[in-house]
C-alpha cells in the first residue's frame, strides 16, 4: 500500500525574517516573507542580486534558521529547531541542485548520485542500481563511470539533477541551475528538471534570474530587497 | 491530465555502520584521487616510521652492545663490586667472598670471572686493545659464544686465545694458529667469535689461569663472581641471601643487571635523551606533515565537504571520513616505512652496529602511526566542523 499524499502544503512561510549580524552592523536580508507552495508546484524564485533569494533558499533548505516568523515544509516546522536535527530534515525532504553542480571530483557519476541514497539507508548495491536508473532518465545512461572532469558542463549539471531527484525527495531546491551553462544547455537542463519533476511528483523551487526559462514555471515569485513583490512591480 | 503521485519524505536513514561504509568509501576515493597529496602525506608517515625505527633500533643495538655479556653468559646471579651499574669491573672481589657465595643456601655453583683490557702487539709494531675475559675450566661460564671457528675446548690449548672474527684485520691479520704477544705474553689464536664488540675493545677469551698471567691479576682477586642457582630455587631469593651475606658487593639477578644497564644508559648518559629526542622529532615531523596535508585537503575540497553537509551528512559522518583517511595513511605509511627500515637494516648488517628491528616493532609502529595520524586529522576536523552547509548557496 502506498503512503497517502501529504495534506500539508509543501512550503508555508509566515512573516519570516532573517537578520545577519547584530547592532549597528545588522543586516536584514528577509523582511517578513509570507509564502505558500503546494505540493507538485514548479516555482521560480526571481530577483536581482542581494534581493534575499539565496537566504530564502537556505531557510527552505534547512541550512539556515529564520530569525523570526514560522516556516514549515510538508508540515514540519523549521523554526526553533536544534541544528543537529536539520541534517535529518534535509535527507528526508530535500534534493539540492547547486549553481556550480558541486559534484565530488573523486567520485564517478553513479557514485555521486548514490551518496545521498546511501545516507538515506539504501544498501550500496541498491543505491547504485537507483543511481543508474536516474542517470539514464537524465540521458546519461552511458556515463555511469565518468568522473565530473570527464563530463561537459551540461552533463555535470544533469548528474547534479540526478543526485537531487534520486530517492524521490518531495522537495527539490535548485540554486540558479543554469548559471554556469550556455543558453542551450541551460534550457535543456531546466526542461529536463521540469519534465522529471512533473513525472515524479516533486515540488521544485528554482532560484534564477535567467528570463529565458521563466515560461517553464507554474508560478513565479519575485523578490526585491528582502520582500515578495507583485510581478508588475518587480524590476 | 492525471497528476502523478507526489514524492514522499524518505523516512529511512542509514545505520551507523552504513554511514561508516559510505564515508570510508568516499574518504578512500578522495585520497587516491589526489595522488600527489597521497604521496606527500605518505612520505611524512614513512619518514616518521623510518626515523623512529632507525633511532629506536640503533638505541637497542647500543644497549645490546652494553649488556651482551650479561645477556649471553649462562648466569643466574651476578656478584659485582659495589656501585656497579654496567658491565665494568671496579674494586676487585675476593676469594673469601667467592667462598661465602658457594656456602650460601640455594647456590649450585659460583665461578670467578676476570675481565680487563690488554694490548695485543701488532706485526706493524703498534698495538690494539682487547677486553680479555678469563673463564674457568671445566665449566667455562662466561666463556665465548657465537663461535665461528674453534670451540670452547680450544681454550685448553696452551696459550690459546679466542679472538673476534670481525677484528681480525684490525688485530694484524689473525688466523687460526697465528702467534701474537698479548700484554707481553705469547698467545695463539685458537678460535673466533662473531659480533662480540661491546663499547669497550672487542672481547677475547682465555682460560682463567692464562688470563690472570697475562693481566697480572692475583688468583684470589676477581672482577665478578657468577652464580648458578639450584633447580627450583628462585634467583631473586638466592640474590637476597647473597646480598645479606656479602655486604661490600652489589648482587643482581641476570634480569636485574640487564635492567640496571638500561637504566644507567638512559639516566646517566645522554644516549637515551639524544635518541629519544630524534625519534620524537621524526614522529613530530610526520605528524605535522599529515596534519597539514589533511588540513589542506579539507581547504581544497571545502565546497565538496559543504555539499556533503548540505545533502544530509552530519559532522560525525565527515569525522568518519577523515578518520578513515588517517587510519589508511597510518597503516600504509607503516607498511612502506617498515619495509624500507627492514631493507636498510639488512643492507647494513655488520658486527659493529646493526640496528635491532624487533618483531614487536611492526605492531607498535602501525598502532603508533595510526594514533599519530588520527591526532593529526583533528586539525582538519576542526576546520571541517566550522564549514557551514549554507556556504554551498553562496
Amino acid at each position: 500500500m502506498s503512503a497517502p499524499a501529504p495534506v500539508a502544503p509543501a512550503i508555508e512561510l509566515s512573516d519570516v525574517t532573517k537578520t545577519y549580524g547584530s547592532g549597528a552592523l545588522a543586516f536584514q536580508a528577509l523582511k517578513g516573507i509570507d509564502m505558500r507552495v503546494e505540493a507538485g508546484e514548479f516555482v521560480m524564485l526571481i530577483g536581482p542580486s542581494g534581493s534575499g533569494k539565496t537566504t530564502l533558499l537556505s531557510i527552505l533548505g534547512c541550512v539556515l534558521s529564520p530569525t523570526t516568523g514560522t516556516a514549515a515544509i510538508f508540515g514540519e516546522a523549521l523554526h526553533g529547531r536544534r541544528e543537529s536535527e536539520l541534517p535529518r530534515l534535509r535527507l528526508e525532504y530535500i534534493g539540492f541542485i547547486f549553481q556550480g553542480h558541486n559534484l565530488m571530483s573523486a567520485l564517478t557519476a553513479e557514485q555521486n548520485v548514490a551518496v545521498p541514497l546511501e545516507l538515506r539507508g539504501y544498501s550500496h548495491h541498491a543505491a547504485l542500481v537507483e543511481a543508474r536508473e536516474v542517470l539514464t532518465s537524465v540521458g546519461l545512461g552511458d556515463k555511469f563511470k565518468k568522473r565530473p572532469e570527464e563530463l561537459s558542463g551540461g552533463q555535470r549539471q544533469r548528474v547534479a539533477v540526478a543526485r537531487a531527484i534520486a530517492g524521490r525527495p518531495p522537495l527539490i531546491l535548485a540554486d540558479e541551475p543554469t548559471a554556469s551553462l550556455d543558453a542551450e544547455s541551460g534550457m535543456q537542463v531546466t526542461q529536463l528538471l521540469k519534465a522529471l519533476c512533473t513525472e515524479r511528483g516533486h515540488t521544485v523551487i528554482c532560484v534564477t534570474h535567467d528570463s529565458r526559462i521563466y515560461h517553464l514555471a507554474d508560478r513565479k515569485i519575485f523578490l526585491e530587497d528582502g520582500r515578495i513583490v507583485p510581478e508588475d512591480q518587480a524590476h | 491530465m492525471k497528476r502523478p503521485a507526489m514524492a514522499q519524505p524518505v523516512l529511512t536513514q542509514a545505520s551507523f555502520f552504513g554511514r561508516v561504509r559510505t564515508m570510508a568509501a568516499i574518504g578512500i576515493r578522495m585520497m587516491f584521487f589526489d595522488r600527489l597529496k597521497l604521496a606527500g602525506t605518505l612520505f611524512g608517515v614513512v619518514f616518521a616510521v623510518l626515523l623512529g625505527n632507525f633511532q629506536a633500533g640503533t638505541f637497542l643495538a647500543l644497549l645490546g652492545k652494553n649488556r651482551m655479556f650479561v645477556e649471553n653468559a649462562q648466569v643466574d646471579v651476578w656478584i659485582t663490586p659495589p656501585g656497579t651499574r654496567q658491565f665494568q669491573g671496579g674494586k676487585p672481589l675476593t676469594d673469601s667472598q667467592l667462598n661465602r657465595a658457594r656456602a650460601t643456601a640455594g647456590v649450585a655453583w659460583a665461578e670467578p670471572l676476570v675481565v680487563q683490557t690488554a694490548a695485543l702487539q701488532l706485526p706493524s709494531g703498534g698495538s690494539e686493545p682487547v677486553s680479555l675475559v678469563g673463564t674457568r675450566r671445566p665449566r667455562f661460564v662466561g666463556g665465548p659464544w657465537n663461535l665461528v671457528r674453534g670451540d670452547t675446548r680450544s681454550l685448553l690449548v696452551p696459550n690459546g686465545v679466542i679472538f673476534e672474527d670481525s677484528e681480525r684485520e684490525k688485530l694484524g691479520g689473525l688466523n687460526l694458529g697465528t702467534l701474537r704477544e698479548l700484554a707481553g705474553h705469547k698467545v695463539q689464536a685458537v678460535g673466533f667469535t662473531w659480533g662480540l664488540l661491546p663499547f669497550a675493545p672487542a672481547y677475547a677469551f682465555a682460560e682463567q689461569e692464562l688470563a690472570r698471567e697475562i693481566l697480572k691479576v692475583a688468583p684470589d682477586k676477581h672482577t665478578f663472581i657468577m652464580v648458578g642457582v639450584e633447580p627450583g630455587v628462585p634467583a631473586t631469593v638466592v640474590r637476597a641471601r647473597l646480598q645479606d651475606a656479602l655486604e661490600d658487593t652489589r648482587v643482581m639477578t641476570r634480569d636485574e643487571y640487564m635492567k640496571e644497564i638500561l637504566t644507567y644508559i638512559i639516566t646517566a648518559t645522554q644516549i637515551g635523551l639524544s635518541f629519544g629526542l630524534s625519534t620524537f622529532m621524526g614522529v613530530l615531523v610526520g605528524m605535522i606533515t599529515v596534519a597539514l596535508s589533511m588540513f589542506s585537503s579539507v581547504i581544497d575540497n571545502m565546497r565538496q565537504f559543504g555539499t556533503l553537509k548540505a545533502i544530509g551528512s552530519r559532522t560525525v559522518d565527515l569525522a568518519l571520513l577523515l578518520f578513515t583517511q588517517a587510519i589508511i595513511y597510518g597503516v600504509l605509511g607503516s607498511i612502506i616505512g617498515l619495509g624500507a627500515v627492514a631493507g636498510m637494516v639488512e643492507g647494513m648488517r655488520n658486527p659493529q652496529l646493526t640496528p635491532v628491528l624487533l618483531p614487536e616493532a611492526f605492531a607498535i609502529t602501525a598502532v603508533a602511526m595510526v594514533g599519530v595520524c588520527l591526532a593529526a586529522s583533528l586539525l582538519a576536523l576542526v576546520r571541517l566542523i566550522r564549514i557551514e552547509p549554507a556556504m554551498v548557496f553562496r
